[in-house]
């Protein structure tokens, strides 16, 4: 038996069907019910949806052997897993942005406002500034409108929703997209049956 | 006779003990206890770089131990021959993704001194039957490869860090995005060796496994294994058993710690094996 951990959401779905164009179906899934968890028995696998931010949580712990993850998730958390593929799905970028008027002070600390603590501490230790981080949950976009913060680091797809709050990409950090991990140990002992199923996900 | 129902772990480490006295490994008793300083400038060779410290009564700074290996290097004799010892201890660490300390139960071995290739199989070989010890019926898998080769490949590099990263994550397109050597992609990739001459000139892993062939359906090289050039420089190894999350073994050949800890024409290997876990199958 082969268990996946999913996320939640419109990636999710986007991942869901790469598995279904590759065979791997699991009825029902995409109904809009409470149900989390599905199986196919003919296959000996099953699928369960979790939020996005705990599919590595999952596949580190090994209560999934496999999960899709955003590279965004990963380079936050960090898991001890194999990064196995790039599911070329659900492309954005994590970037730096701020308002279309700002102009950074070196000699002040940058107030960073983001959802991802890790990543924008990497990222501003690698370039050796001094940062004060502030984590948000959402509606980044409002914190240096408001003032809260001088810069996000966010996901940024179309850049829409900037250009709506007059703000702009300043530095960019990373490529995302959907990537396939796995339990390291899980692989170890079912591995082929994953490696099969990566060949018949990338076809 | 003592009639005790004994928990899988601590049967566990009993029958490491024996599987060790077998080899002729010695029991080595420690104390719990090593001053602050000494772990201070070796942070980066602990999988935890916290430490739970405490104020003797002299006033020293003390560290509640977070690794057995570093305090047995520094207790043992410098001297030509081969000292063999074996243990099973508890640290105390912060693994990681935990918020607060925990005490670890840890068996292991280390071989230190003039090592023969004949040492090095031998551990191996320890690290094989320990995990078939304690796997009862269950699989297991020693993932094995060459640090050397990866620390040569790798030298002067400046992205070093990030590609050994996805080489233990088996990322190969994060590797192929950065440009990383093609050796690096290739043993990433699975191959067991790389075909370049340019490193042809070591190949210590084979010669070890040349004497392990009755093991080949449990040995896997795997580079994934190599994660910290700083202080492993030969072999190192992993272990695995089907139904546990994580790996329970972990070891490699240290002589650069050696090195660094003043010892600088002693070898040494060893391994650890984490029993905690061993209770879920």
């Amino acid at each position: 038996m082969i268990n996946i951990a999913l996320p939640k959401g419109r990636l999710g779905e986007k991942v869901y069907k790469l598995f279904s164009e590759a065979g791997y179906e699991f009825p029902g899934i995409l109904d809009k019910g409470r149900k989390l968890i599905f199986e196919n028995e003919e296959l000996g696998m099953r699928c369960f949806w979790v939020k996005p931010f705990d599919v590595p949580v999952y596949v580190e712990r090994g209560t999934a052997d496999i999960g899709a993850a955003g590279k965004d998730i990963l380079l936050e958390r960090s898991p001890d897993v194999y990064e196995l593929a790039d599911l070329k799905a659900g492309f954005c970028r994590m970037a730096v942005a701020a308002r279309s008027d700002f102009v950074d002070d070196p000699e002040r600390i940058l107030r960073v406002a983001t959802e991802f603590p890790n990543i924008a501490q990497n990222y501003y230790s690698g370039i050796g500034r001094e940062i004060d981080i502030i984590t948000l949950r959402g509606s980044l976009e409002l914190a240096p409108v408001l003032g809260l913060s001088d810069v996000i680091v966010d996901i940024v797809e179309t850049g829409t929703t900037l250009r709506e709050n007059n703000l702009s990409v300043i530095n960019f950090i990373a490529d995302l997209s959907a990537r396939l991990i796995a339990n390291k140990s899980a692989y170890k002992f079912k591995g082929d049956t994953i490696n099969e199923i990566i060949k018949k996900l990338a076809q | 006779m003592l009639n005790l129902r004994l928990r899988p772990e601590e049967k566990a480490a009993l029958n490491l003990r024996a599987l060790y006295e077998d080899y002729h490994y010695k029991y080595y008793r420690m104390s719990r206890f090593e001053e602050y300083d000494f772990y201070a400038d070796k942070k980066d060779f602990l999988t935890s770089k916290r430490i739970l410290t405490f104020t003797d009564t002299n006033g020293r700074l003390m560290a509640l131990r977070p690794d057995v290996t570093l305090s047995i290097i520094k207790h043992s004799r410098v001297f030509d021959g081969i000292q063999k010892f074996y243990y099973d201890e508890k640290v105390y660490r912060v693994p990681k993704n935990a918020n607060n300390f925990q005490e670890i139960s840890q068996s292991g071995i280390e071989c230190i001194g003039n090592l023969t290739l004949e040492n090095l199989r031998e551990v191996v070989e320890l690290a094989i039957l320990s995990l078939k010890t304690i796997a009862g019926e269950h699989k297991y898998i020693l993932d094995i490869a060459d640090a050397g080769i990866i620390a040569e490949i790798l030298r002067g590099s400046e992205n070093k860090q990030e590609i050994l990263k996805c080489l233990a994550e088996k990322n190969i397109h994060e590797l192929q995005n950065m440009n990383a050597p093609e050796e690096i992609i290739s043993l990433a990739e699975g191959e067991e060796k790389i075909s370049s001459t340019k490193y042809n000139t070591f190949y210590f892993l084979d010669e070890i496994l040349e004497g392990l062939k009755k093991y080949h359906d449990v040995i896997r090289v795997d580079y994934s294994v190599v994660n910290n050039l700083n202080y492993y420089n030969g072999i190192v190894f992993r272990g695995f058993i089907e139904g546990i999350p994580e790996s329970v073994l972990s070891g490699g050949q240290y002589d650069t710690m050696m090195r660094l800890m003043g010892r600088k024409d002693a070898k040494a290997i060893g391994f650890a094996v984490y029993l905690d876990e061993i209770g879920r199958l």
